[in-house]
């Protein structure tokens, strides 16, 4: 299940909102296998930051990757709302289950393709790769990243700050 | 879940019968004159062709009848297996395969190899007999019209019911084919004092009124016809429901029962006792099965070891030895189980004798293929997926190490090149090496090759053991021309990354003269090792035991003294050592009492110093996904009994590493 | 509900013997050579056997003869596998004490109506 250029099937997909530093983000409601609550995590030296850590999920190994630095957020302590997001990615043709790290989960919810828009080329303080496209749901702006192209990158942001940073709620 | 469907179960046979019927005859061309091989290889052309037609692979029946039949003479002594004999079948085995495999054949090949067979079957002795067709299909009993009656008289051989024959179900047969009156015949019972039991003495008359045809009542008898005696006359007076007239005394046309003595039967002979050809006793196991077994006693193994805690912290004597004898358990099924998987590499070089012999042809060079630790074992699966790096190696060597017969002459070597394919153990290892007496890796070519790439800036100086190492890179090939045998894109590349996907290694050797080698090694064990658990600040690893030599305590004053070197020495010798709270940046102080691990692989040692040493642990191996495997200093990752996880470290990137002289802390790549 | 043993060392032969004979209603069990036949009809009460001839180990011919010396056996049917042209081998079965045969290759149905029959149901 990767995401692509079809994600929205008959206009509409369903997507699993969550909050990283205060900024919403959403994935394909597909490829979430499970959100589970803070799990010990086991740390592994020489691993790059943004996928730095493995946790145990029912048995099987799983890496541990967060967003938030792939968007140069700040990674905030953990509180009672944080969780794991576990998603299965295809790598080299293979389902990889992967945790990704979330400040806050929100819900399942739609998200129309009328109400997206393709990155800005400029004024966007993200790598544009790394973003799918934006929505706008109410005063919100939701984010749908690239997450294929966030892991083939292994989450390096780029060097250097964007220009401005957009403006969301 | 394994096929339940006969024809793909089939379809598996066959292939193992082909590849009986090839190794017996590569063998026959060893030793025509065994007649053991020669019934070997009848045997199973006769399954093969016997199956085939069940499943309806006609036309693998069909040519394979004829081979059959070839040595079907050969077995009878009718024709002798010369070398050309064996010649033709052995040509013929890629049509059967193709044939078995359901792949499109081109009928004019089969055609033209039977002509062989037939020709070479003349010169050995025996003028070809035309192949009898298939069985033929029962016929269909016309259907007579109208009702008949019929006087069924018979009596069964005495000893028919030893044969488990049973007269009852015949008359049932009788009765199911119309009204019948039946009526036993009791005159030739003896007297009780000679009667046996176990014979029958019965016979019987019976008048049965169908429409069914008189080949339906002698299809009853079927099995018995030969050894009976049975009178069926047509009654034609309107007789049907009348009172069946007295018989008159049955007239015994009484052929001898059959002798029930077993004559002499070579078969038998042959079949019992003399070596069981290549069976033995053995259970045929779908592999995946295996798998999920191997999964379930993975499982075992954390549910033990998280017992073993629990027992470890409490003082319930009972518990603690249930959970000792458990550990035990265990660990026996686990050994039990690696030895179910492992399979002789045997198997596997079996495979590339056929492979020599087709290149020794292609390329026109003489090949001698030499194995040797054929008895050496491996994991089932792990021989699968070397069967074709091992292949493309053997075929570089054939293609590009070995010369052609003029050129070893000229160079003063003997004609017959030399592939050496061996097998053997090293500790936790098998060691696979295939080497060639050929004309070596010529390095201008391969430095070429390597600019030529970009895998080098021309001029470059670089060590001879890396100049060999380019070989294995992505889109590096030095062929002059790539060969039909070797260019198929199958490079050196993917054998490495094959290699390495088994947790294994190669390398690539080739000193002057002595044409080249590539050695595999493969850790022996997947999924279950013993493991040695160990603390670096708060965080455990496991370190695997058969790589682990020993133990010893870094004493406070070794310390001191070693800070900003890593080499201690040990015995007199000097061992090299790495802090591995450096390597993994570790946070806090150290233990006031570290310990260092010896470990070694290949023949290098290294010392790791950890905090604490916390005992054995039979450490399930899970993989780690590709963005951790990468690292290269772990190799898996295992669940201890309290649920964490500890990272397994990979001893060979730990002792390569200590060849640098200080290992920086990892750093992730940028 | 009978029960039936079908002796041969080809897994594609016993698995379309076991699927005509069970749905049939019989419960079939497998053996895979003349030796495992013998072992597993002394272990078990068979109704019927049905063996290939040409097996490793011990072959079928061998296995009818050890059969038929044991009491248990003696009255059992068996059944032999054999190709249409080798009358010298059902001469040599029947004399070893088989029952009947049945002709390869063979039709399923075919199969189910010789057992049917020899077991009178």
């Amino acid at each position: 299940m990767t995401q692509n250029a079809t994600l929205f099937e008959n206009g509409a997909v369903d997507v699993l909102t969550f909050d990283l530093d205060g900024e919403v983000f959403a994935i394909e409601a597909t490829l979430v296998q499970e959100v589970v609550d803070r799990a010990p995590e086991t740390a592994v030296p020489g691993a790059p930051a943004f996928i730095d850590a493995v946790i145990n999920f029912r048995g099987r190994i799983i890496p541990l990757a967060d967003l938030r630095l792939a968007f140069s957020l700040n990674a905030r302590n953990s509180s009672l709302d944080s969780r794991i997001i576990v998603i299965a990615h295809e790598i080299d043709g293979e389902a990889t289950l992967i945790g990704l790290r979330a400040d806050k989960v929100y819900e399942v919810t739609t998200l129309d393709e009328a109400a997206t828009e393709a990155p800005p080329r400029i004024g966007l303080r993200w790598r544009q790769d790394f973003v799918h496209c934006l929505a706008k749901r109410d005063e919100d702006i939701i984010v749908v990243p690239d997450l294929a192209a966030i892991f083939a990158a292994r989450g390096q942001p780029r060097a250097g700050a964007a220009i401005t940073p957009l403006t969301s709620h | 879940m394994s096929s339940t469907d006969p024809v793909e179960i089939f379809r598996v046979e066959a292939q193992e019968l082909l590849e009986q019927i090839e190794q017996g005859l590569l063998d026959l061309s060893h030793n025509p004159g065994d007649k053991e091989l020669v019934a070997a290889v009848f045997r199973a052309l006769h399954t093969l062709k016997g199956s085939g037609a069940m499943f309806g692979f006609d036309a693998l029946a069909g040519f394979t009848h004829h081979c059959e039949t070839a040595f079907d003479r050969v077995r009878k002594g009718e024709v002798k297996a010369t070398p050309d004999l064996v010649s033709a079948v052995l040509n013929a085995m890629d049509h059967m395969r193709a044939l078995a495999e359901g792949r499109p054949c081109d009928a004019a090949v089969g055609d033209a190899l039977l002509v062989e067979l037939e020709h070479v079957v003349a010169a050995a002795g025996g003028a070809q007999t035309p192949a009898p067709a298939a069985a033929a299909t029962p016929a269909q009993p016309a259907r007579d019209p109208g009702l008949t009656t019929w006087r069924v008289v018979f009596t069964l051989a005495q000893d028919v019911l030893i044969n488990g024959t049973r007269p009852l179900p015949m008359l049932d047969e009788l009765r199911g084919l119309g009204p019948c009156q039946i009526r036993a015949l009791i005159d030739a019972i003896p007297p009780l004092e000679a009667l046996t039991p176990t014979n029958c003495h019965l016979g019987w008359e019976v008048v049965l009124t169908t429409d069914q045809p008189r080949s339906a009542i002698e299809d009853v008898f079927m099995f018995v016809i030969d050894d009976m005696t049975l009178e069926i006359t047509e009654v034609k007076d309107s007789a049907a429901d009348a009172v069946v007239e007295a018989a008159p005394p049955v007239a015994s046309a009484a052929q001898p029962v059959a002798d029930a003595e077993p004559h002499p039967d070579p078969a038998a002979a042959a079949g019992g006792d003399a070596k069981a050809a290549r069976a033995d006793a053995s259970v045929r196991v779908p592999a995946q099965r295996l798998d999920e077994l191997m999964d379930r006693v993975g499982e075992l193994v954390i549910a033990q070891s998280r017992l073993k805690q629990i027992a470890g912290a409490s003082q319930d004597m009972n518990l603690r030895s249930v959970a000792e004898e458990i550990e035990h358990l265990a660990s026996e099924l686990r050994d039990s189980m690696m030895s179910v998987r492992m399979v002789p590499v045997a198997q596997l070089f079996s495979r590339f004798r056929r492979l020599i012999h087709d290149l020794a042809r292609d390329t026109g060079k003489e090949i001698d293929l030499i194995t040797e630790g054929e008895t050496t074992e491996l994991d089932k699966t792990v021989i699968e997926r070397l069967a074709d790096p091992l292949i493309h190696l053997i075929r570089n060597s054939a293609d590009h190490g070995l010369e052609t017969p003029e050129e070893r002459l000229a160079a003063g070597k003997p004609t017959k090149g030399r592939i050496i394919l061996a097998a053997r153990q090293a500790g936790a290892e098998v060691v696979i090496t295939v080497k060639d007496d050929g004309r070596g890796v010529n390095r201008d070519r391969v430095r070429a090759k390597a600019e030529e790439n970009g895998l080098l800036a021309p001029g470059a100086a670089i060590g001879d053991a890396e100049l060999l190492q380019m070989i294995f890179q992505p889109g590096f090939s030095t062929a002059a021309k790539v060969t039909n045998l070797s260019g198929r894109g199958v490079g050196m590349d993917v054998v490495k990354r094959t290699i390495e996907g088994l947790r294994g290694s190669l390398e690539l050797s080739s000193p002057a003269g002595e044409g080249s080698q590539v050695a595999l090694r493969i850790p022996l064990t997947l999924a279950i090792i013993d493991g040695l658990l160990v603390r670096v600040g708060t965080a455990r690893y496991v370190i695997p035991l058969s790589a682990v030599e020993e133990c010893l305590e870094l004493t406070p004053e070794q310390d001191a003294r070693s800070t900003g070197r890593s080499v201690l020495t040990l015995r007199d010798q000097l061992v090299p050592f790495m802090r591995l709270r450096s390597m993994f940046d570790t946070k806090g102080p150290p233990d006031a009492y570290q310990k260092i691990v010896v470990v070694s692989t290949g023949g290098d040692r290294v010392g790791l110093v950890v905090d604490q040493i916390l005992g054995d642990h039979q450490t399930v191996i899970k993989p780690l996904s590709v963005f951790h495997s990468e690292v290269g200093a772990f190799s898996g990752a295992t669940i201890l009994g309290d649920g964490g996880v500890a990272l397994i470290l990979d001893v060979g990137h730990m002792t390569s590493e200590a060849a640098q002289t200080s290992p920086a802390p990892l750093r992730a790549a940028s | 509900m009978p029960s039936i043993l079908t002796v041969d060392d080809s897994a594609s032969i016993r698995q379309t013997i076991k699927i005509a004979l069970s749905s049939e209603g019989y419960s079939v069990s497998e053996a895979v050579d003349g030796a495992d036949g013998v072992a597993k009809a002394d272990a078990g009460a068979y109704d019927l056997i049905v063996t290939d001839l040409n097996m490793p180990i011990m072959d079928g011919l061998t296995m009818i003869r050890e059969l038929r010396k044991k009491p248990a056996h003696a009255g059992t049917p068996i059944l032999f596998l054999t190709t249409e042209s080798d009358a010298d081998m059902k001469a040599q079965a029947k004399a070893a004490g088989a029952t009947g045969w049945l002709t390869k290759p063979f039709d399923p149905d075919q199969l189910v109506k010789i057992v049917n029959k020899v077991l009178a149901r």
